[in-house]
């Protein structure tokens, strides 16, 4: 699975980084150190990295190629 | 249509399509607790947007993509009013009414100062404080939750961060309790509101003052604007101050009635109080959940800034509209058991801090305070329930929900 964090979107709220805290981390303005880009999601970090993609509020995560879980 | 939304219908003005109800409804008086999300859910099942007749007029629009929607497009929904009632307010919140692109120049000035590493720094204050407020209150066996802790924590915390006294609190406290006494739309309370106005505005003067002349202080939120520039440009004094008085008025009312909530739902629910007593790691997720079920934002006001067609209603410049957060938090199209609270919800991408460049500058800041706040008062106190056997209130909601009174009792043990 792959996580992309669309830049225009994304406005700081903190989840993501919060709920994958082993995946994603913060910057010194709030956002996520991966904004903008897409980052690989190694199997045991699926369930995190989907909740954290549930949880923006902006709708600014996409994960690709997902077997959902849950 | 039900009861609550139904009483509201109206005749439809002229240039309101049909498929979009009108109502006259006016948020502001006080309700029984939990009538305003009540209110809330009505409307958004019956339609996804509708007329006001309320005020001058203007557009609801009641569920969560539109309301999503709406933050994320500025140039469309300036925030030049956030009141829709009040199109042309005679004041101005910094950052807050200010669009894109100016928004992100003083945006970015503040936000790293309210940013999870700035946040975290003052975490352990944070915590003696809850704790020092627990324990004052703890062989009491009983008090007015909403005045006695959840008024004075995220004062006292707010404060640290700023960099002035905590004890300060004894001034803030009164003052924002009488801005938002008049905020809501109490015409009776217009006198205390503006004079609470000028003590948050004079205290501030003198802070400001004390720095002058001073090299930039280390954590010391008021140097750090008198050394900032924007465009090259210092901010000037008047900016400054305008800034310290959004984020007073903006961050400790607020936090008060969001744990007010909270500590409602821990009162009653005691299997969920129990479970974050065994689990504190659960903590965070509770928070988040109780920012979701009980939004203390009944809406939010947008003005129009060009003419469009917005979900099938033909906005114009110049128009009001109203996003229901408080509907779009509880829209059974994008969550499970809505209505229900769920201590460990996943997928809970809540608007409660808004979203789009007006997201809540203080979120990280709120986040904290609530669970030092829960994670303090818990530790002392794990038993508690609402005293007495009346109804209790809310504040309507033209300004932020909050419960006017929140009277809690526990055993002491001797």
């Amino acid at each position: 699975m792959k996580l992309t964090i669309d830049a225009n979107l994304c406005r700081g709220h903190g989840r993501c980084y919060n709920l994958a805290e082993d995946l994603l981390e913060d910057d010194d303005d709030g956002f996520v150190t991966a904004r903008g880009q897409t980052i690989d999601v190694p199997a045991d970090q699926v369930e995190d990295a989907t909740n954290a993609a549930g949880s923006c509020p902006e709708g600014a995560i996409t994960l690709l190629e997902v077997e959902r879980v849950s | 249509m039900t009861d609550l939304a139904a009483e509201r219908v109206a005749t439809k003005p002229p240039g309101v399509p049909t498929g979009c109800p009108v109502i006259h409804l006016d948020a502001s008086p006080p309700l029984e607790a939990g009538s305003h999300w009540q209110l809330a859910n009505e409307l958004r099942e019956t339609s996804p947007a509708f007329f006001n007749t309320h005020a001058q007029g203007y557009w609801v629009f009641t569920r969560y993509d539109e309301v999503r929607e709406m933050y994320q497009h500025p140039e469309i929904f300036s925030s030049e009013s956030i009141t829709p009632w009040e199109p042309e307010p005679a004041y101005r919140f910094v950052p807050t009414q200010i669009d894109p692109p100016d928004h992100a120049k003083y945006r970015q000035l503040i936000s790293k100062w309210f940013a999870p590493n700035a946040v975290n720094r003052v975490s352990p204050q944070a915590h003696e404080i809850g704790q020092r407020l627990v324990a004052e209150l703890a062989h009491r066996g009983g008090c007015d939750f909403v005045t006695d802790f959840a008024m004075r924590l995220p004062t006292e915390i707010f404060l640290t961060i700023i960099g002035v006294p905590n004890s300060d609190a004894d001034l803030f406290v009164p003052w924002v309790e009488d801005f938002f006494a008049g905020f809501g739309g109490d015409l009776e309370q217009q006198q205390a509101m503006g004079a609470a106005l000028g003590g948050i505005r004079q205290y501030w003067v003198a802070v400001l003052e004390a720095r002058r002349d001073e090299p930039l202080l280390d954590n010391d939120f008021v140097s750090l604007l008198m050394h900032s520039t924007i465009d090259d440009e210092p901010l000037g004094d008047d900016l400054i101050l305008d800034i310290l008085t959004v984020l007073v008025l903006a961050g400790l009312d607020t936090t008060r009635g969001q744990l007010g909530y909270l500590f409602r739902h821990l009162a009653e629910n005691p299997d969920d109080r129990r479970k974050l007593v065994a689990r504190p790691e659960l903590i965070p997720s509770a928070v988040e959940e109780s920012l979701r079920l009980y939004t203390i934002v009944f809406g939010d006001g947008r003005k129009v800034a060009q003419d469009t067609e917005f979900h099938g209603c033909p906005l114009r410049k110049g128009d009001m509209v109203y996003g229901l957060v408080s509907g779009a938090n509880r829209d059974p199209r994008v969550y499970d058991q809505p209505d229900k609270f769920i201590v460990e919800r996943k997928s809970n991408n809540h608007l409660g801090f808004a979203g789009g460049p007006h997201r809540c500058l203080g979120a990280h800041l709120a986040r904290m305070i609530m669970q030092v706040a829960v994670e303090e008062w818990l530790r002392v106190i794990p038993e508690f329930s609402v005293a007495g056997g009346e109804p209790l209130m809310e504040r309507g909601g033209g300004a932020m929900m909050t419960l006017l009174t929140l009277p809690l009792t526990w055993e002491v043990e001797a």
